[in-house]
């Protein structure tokens, strides 16, 4: 299924015009990156049939529109899961699964909170009581692409503009900051196929 | 009257705004704006109860200090008096615990039609759940 981080009235023309036969919800207060602790979209987790994950939360290009820019290319993740669905196999042990998963610190939990009071005011049209919040959560939680690029669109900034190349140069410079296995493998299998 | 929201990741509910500049709730809101309702053993949901050491410092005059009962509870909350809104997170350590057991914590969120959906109505089957936004 598919769980839009994002307020239903920007999410809306993306579900359209896929038209998914998959269940698609709204997350506008980023309560599944709070659950299952990832900052970043698109985001692929697997869960098997006893609802434990198999597949720790990463950020998983579903297709190579970006691949210049994040080095990954969609097919390993597709052949991996692939693997999975047709014959079980994992592309990580499961202690390795516990040990690549992300635990939110109270500092990013604090700030999906401000981000969410922020959001609301932001709804209101409350801006310019929403932007101490807006401030507060990025202060707390610098490296959170769903905290700082995600608040772009409520804040008068745009996620494809200066303001974003700013904060992916800055979090690039820190050592890709919250990023795990997920690009670390996709990368490695992707040279080792080349 | 003036308000407080109060904003869950599931939900939100509005009730009446205390005096004092602390943010408060009455305690016969508390249970429908927090989910934790308050009884002689303490703050409890469903059958969890957790006591209150110093409950004079979180029940005053009948009202429930919001930012005391995230002490208590060991929940994080994030509080605006003036705007009149205030966010209460899900339990961290709780969190923590299930996604090192990697258990796949449920939700439910509505569709862009506003129709609530539940992840675990999909059945134990394999799933795989991807996060995508506009931005």
């Amino acid at each position: 299924m598919a769980v839009a981080l994002d307020e239903a009235a920007a999410a809306r023309e993306w579900i359209e015009a896929a038209n998914p036969s998959y269940p698609c919800v709204i997350d506008a207060d980023h309560v599944v990156a709070e659950r299952y602790g990832f900052i970043n979209v698109p985001t692929a987790i697997w869960i098997d049939e006893d609802d434990r994950i198999v597949r720790p939360p990463d950020v998983t290009p579903v297709d190579d529109l970006f691949k210049d820019f994040t080095g990954i290319d969609s097919s390993v993740h597709h052949a991996q899961l692939g693997a999975w669905v047709r014959e079980g196999v994992l592309p990580l042990a499961l202690d390795e699964v516990a040990a690549n998963q992300k635990v939110p610190s109270l500092d990013d939990h604090l700030a999906r909170l401000h981000r969410r009071i922020g959001a609301w005011l932001h709804r209101s049209g409350r801006d310019a009581e929403a932007a101490p919040h807006f401030d507060r959560a990025r202060a707390l939680a610098p490296w959170d692409w769903a905290v700082q690029r995600g608040s772009m669109p409520l804040t008068g900034g745009d996620p494809f503009g200066q303001e974003f190349f700013d904060f992916a140069e800055a979090w690039a410079a820190a050592g890709s900051p919250g990023y795990s296995w997920g690009n670390a493998i996709l990368r490695r299998e992707r040279n080792e196929g080349s | 009257m003036t308000t407080l929201t109060i904003l869950r990741g599931d939900g939100e509910a509005t009730v009446a705004a205390g005096a004092t500049e602390r943010a408060t709730i009455a305690v016969d809101d508390v249970a429908a704006a927090t989910g934790w309702e308050l009884r002689p053993e303490g703050l409890c949901r469903g059958a969890v109860c957790v006591p209150l050491r110093d409950r004079d410092a979180v029940v005053v005059d009948d009202r429930v200090d919001l930012a005391r009962l995230g002490e208590a509870l060991h929940l994080p909350v994030a509080i605006d008096t003036e705007a009149g809104v205030a966010a209460l997170g899900d339990d961290p350590v709780q969190i923590a615990a299930s996604l090192r057991d990697r258990r796949a914590a449920d939700f439910t969120l509505p569709t862009v039609d506003a129709t609530p959906f539940t992840f675990s109505s999909l059945g134990r089957k394999k799933q795989l759940l991807v996060a995508w936004a506009s931005w």
